[in-house]
């Protein structure tokens, strides 16, 4: 099970809270903003030598700025070749945690779990938790010196720990990694330097990238191709947010339960320009760092969308704040219309969707934009990390890195298939030439060992649907040409503590503007005392990291 | 066992210590029982008091209780001095007032209204039926809510097909309160008769009959006889329901708080989760909850007194 951001923070309830993931550390203790200058980051970021095993069925496509799509499989090779030399492991133990999102499996009799750590030659204590509450379980690891040898942090669930200050707990990667020194792992060297780059806090190495792209996106605007096709809309056709608006009365029809939209309101970011989670700051015309409470497009959007909400073309259930129903409402039918992470565009939602109604189908308009130059923010490539305590002996160290190594296999290896699908005939058969877990690998496989290191995430079959993958290949190539780093970018700067309470007002007065409860002319009254609050202060502190840090563009 | 209850009676020998050894050996095994309670509240109530600690600290998870820099009452200042506060404070009043007048009579009504029914299989029927609301979580009877009464919901697609104006009813912040509480009375009013219930067993039926015989009709025996006899119980409620007037269902509330906005559902309780916990600020959230508590305690011991002098147990007998 693979789960962007988005959607992990749809399941944790917090995807309305968000906009305080990113923030604060705490500054009576703070050792500093956690980021790191250009000069620094040359000296650290570990050389890369890209090793792909086997020719993409749809290769890559590069971008702008550096950008790619994943490479798209469509067949797993009929005899997967072997990455690693011998065991990679020294017979050690070492003690992880890792999020979950779904049932933990038993470890007792878990042959999945078995097998990878016999391959591995070493045994990791694997001890998933909770992935809804995992934000409230790291305080108390830290807090208790109860952390483990290896643990994965979320990005989104770094904001409560002041990362700048809890990353010292952790092992220095830096001397093991940096240069060439990471040449003695050769699946970490085909790391890309952009997933590097977002595992560096106060100028060390610190993490082990999780689920990392060559262009990662916070989310995108979606449709329900099949009732687009109903009403003779073609959604090539739909290029501004005034084309979008007029699928509002075409699409809506309240009195068969029938709505054009869901919430979309953070999917409106990339065509308004202004800036979702984790990004939040923007450099305008005149080189003025900006917050995305203060961008002209944030006005926009709620203007459009209020307006939408106002002639009844949203459904009601959206209005009420409740995403977590969102992919059911998309399935169902009873939206036509959503904004979503790109991971809800796989396999496994196709399948769900035809359970529901059997001509369902996803798809993502091209980027949108108001002012006909599409464009579209990148997330730092990887949004997730996994440390090593810094407790360990270097000798430690280095096994983990093997052990690192192995799991980092990329796609059409054999290690890669004993990491992600366990033990054949057990946990999974081939089915179609793709990979497919059994009644008992659905249950012992779970996304756990992926959790502390991966190979670049590619696009993959799931559930045999074929033409999603194809699908999803052939937008994001697309959408690759407009990709653009924000102000910031990847840069891993901690926000002092206070000024996190500032940013909790604005996102409900954003809901209560958006679902009609407050005349966009609020806005401005909002706006003015997160100024005073501290605003202005934030906007101070970015200044002096873009004087000293540069602004990562 | 033996330290505690020897130790008062060396020290004071003359007066009570033979009825007291006793008294102890009489109740033991009721002491004995209630031990498991005990422990429960120390460690989940009065160990955890410690952590109001925070509340005077600019806290840190890294330093902990111990290294956390003291900062006396600038967290109360800061509390005090953020109009969300007390904001958050009015709707919590206002909230708890709307639910004493409207929520309150209606498990005492409704338990009388069941005392009379005389057909036991009825009546433990509709016992169940209004208890069963009690078990589900806040977030079933939401979606039951929403489900029925919200935009998309089954009284709203009804009002469509029929070519009506719908009712928003689940987003409205003006009505909200009212929504709250009659969320309260469908899933709490059956739970809350059980108390009234009993004490309305224990009236001597004696009474009623004589009473019946000496021409009393139905309307005077409840008067005279029914609402005196639990008036003792009534009061006990309503001191306890005063001590809790800070707490109005903060699940119930963070559930729904989006859906109308802040202004109309923030309470003590979310705004301490919002700014205490989710942006990570401990100490305001430890600070805010402290003043709940004190302002709380405050409240019963007010309430039991004015109990008291009415001439009632309240709490406890003096």
């Amino acid at each position: 099970m693979k789960l962007d951001r988005r959607q992990l923070l749809a399941l944790t309830g917090l995807g309305a809270a968000s906009g305080l993931l990113a923030a604060c550390g705490d500054a009576k203790t703070s050792s500093g903003p956690g980021t790191t200058t250009q000069d620094q980051l040359s000296k650290l970021l570990p050389a890369y030598t890209p090793n792909e095993l086997v020719k993409a069925d749809i290769p890559s496509a590069t971008g702008a700025n550096g950008f790619f799509s994943s490479p798209t499989f469509l067949k797993y090779p009929d005899n997967p070749v072997t990455t690693s030399t011998g065991v990679p492991g020294k017979g050690g133990a070492y003690t992880t945690i890792t999020p979950l999102w779904g049932a933990i499996p038993s470890a007792s009799g878990n042959a999945y779990y078995a097998a990878v750590n016999q391959a591995l030659g070493a045994t990791l204590k694997l001890q998933p938790a909770d992935g809804n509450n995992y934000d409230k379980i790291l305080p108390t690891l830290f807090a208790g010196d109860k952390l483990p040898d290896w643990i994965q942090i979320p990005s989104w669930n770094m904001g409560n720990l002041g990362f700048a200050d809890a990353v010292n707990k952790f092992a220095d990667l830096g001397p093991y990694l940096s240069g060439d020194a990471i040449k003695a792992y050769p699946n970490l060297a085909a790391i890309p330097t952009s997933a590097w780059q977002c595992c560096i806090w106060n100028g060390k190495l610190f993490g082990l990238p999780v689920y990392y792209s060559g262009a990662t996106i916070a989310g995108t605007l979606f449709h329900r191709q099949d009732l687009l096709a109903k009403q003779g809309i073609n959604p090539d056709e739909i290029k501004t947010p005034d084309d979008l608006a007029a699928l509002g009365k075409q699409l809506t029809d309240a009195q068969a339960g029938h709505w054009a939209f869901d919430d979309i309101f953070d999917g409106l970011g990339q065509v308004y320009k202004f800036p979702v989670d984790p990004n939040r700051w923007v450099i305008d015309a005149d080189g003025k760092i900006i917050n995305r409470y203060e961008t002209p497009g944030i006005i926009e959007a709620l203007n459009w969308f209020q307006t939408q909400a106002k002639a009844g073309y949203v459904h009601p259930d959206a209005l009420t704040d409740k995403k977590q129903e969102a992919k059911q409402r998309f399935w169902s039918g009873k939206t036509a219309i959503t904004s979503d992470g790109p991971g809800a565009w796989k396999g496994d939602d196709a399948k769900s969707g035809k359970a529901a109604n059997p001509t369902y189908e996803r798809q993502a308009f091209k980027l949108l934009s108001a002012d006909g130059k599409p464009e579209i923010w990148m997330n730092p490539s990887a949004g997730m990390y996994s440390f090593l305590n810094a407790k360990l002996s270097g000798d430690q160290i280095k096994e983990c890195l093997a052990i690192a190594n192995y799991l980092a296999a990329p796609y059409g290896s054999a290690e890669y298939l004993t990491v992600n699908f366990g033990v054949p005939g057990t946990d999974y058969t081939m089915v179609d030439g793709n990979p497919v877990l059994t009644e008992r690998g659905s249950k012992e496989v779970a996304t756990s060992y992926q959790f502390l290191v991966t190979p670049l995430t590619p696009t993959t079959v799931i559930a045999g649907q074929t033409q999603v993958a194809q699908d999803y290949a052939a937008w994001e190539a697309d959408m690759v040409k407009y990709a653009a780093k924000p102000a910031f970018y990847g840069m891993n700067i901690t926000e002092p503590a206070q000024y996190a309470r500032i940013n909790q007002p604005m996102v409900d007065l954003v809901k209560d503007i958006r679902y009609g409860r407050k005349p966009v002319s609020a806005f401005q009254e909002g706006l003015k005392t997160w100024k005073a609050q501290g605003g202005d202060q934030l906007r101070a502190f970015y200044e002096d990291i873009r004087s000293k840090y540069g602004t990562g563009q | 066992m033996t330290a505690l209850q020897e130790a008062p009676a060396e020290k004071a020998n003359a007066s009570p210590p033979p009825q007291r050894k006793n008294r102890f050996r009489r109740d033991r095994s009721l002491l004995l029982m209630v031990i498991p309670a005990v422990v429960l509240l120390v460690v989940f109530n009065y160990v955890p008091m410690f952590g109001t600690a925070t509340a005077f600290q600019n806290y840190s998870i890294y330093a902990g209780f111990l290294h956390s820099p003291w900062v006396g009452l600038e967290t109360f200042r800061m509390l005090f001095s953020d109009p969300l506060f007390w904001h958050s404070l009015e709707n919590t009043l206002v909230l708890s007032l709307v639910q004493l007048v409207f929520y309150f009579p209606i498990p005492i009504a409704l338990a009388m209204l069941l005392h009379s029914v005389l057909n036991t299989k009825i009546r433990t029927f509709v016992q169940s039926v209004v208890y069963l609301p009690h078990f589900f979580s806040w977030v079933l009877a939401v979606t039951i809510f929403q489900q029925m009464l919200g935009g998309a919901g089954a009284l709203n697609q009804f009002l469509r097909g029929h070519g009506l104006a719908t009712w928003d009813i689940m987003t409205n912040p003006d009505t909200f309160k009212i929504l709250i509480t009659s969320q309260v009375v469908w899933k709490e009013a059956g739970w809350g008769i059980i108390v009234f219930l009993a004490a309305l067993a224990a009236i001597d039926q004696q009474l009623y009959e004589a009473a019946a015989a000496d021409g009393a009709g139905r309307w005077r025996r409840m008067w005279h006889i029914t609402l005196p006899g639990i008036r003792g119980v009534i009061v006990l409620m309503l001191v306890l329901r005063l001590g809790n007037v800070l707490t109005v269902g903060f699940e119930q509330l963070l559930i729904q708080r989006d859906a109308v906005g802040r202004e109309a559902a923030e309470v003590l309780d979310t705004y301490a989760y919002y700014y205490g916990v989710v942006n990570a600020n401990f100490s305001l959230g430890a600070a805010a909850s402290l003043f709940k508590g004190v302002f709380s305690l405050v409240l019963i011991l007010a309430a039991n007194k004015i109990a008291h002098l009415m001439g009632e147990d309240g709490l406890y007998r003096r």
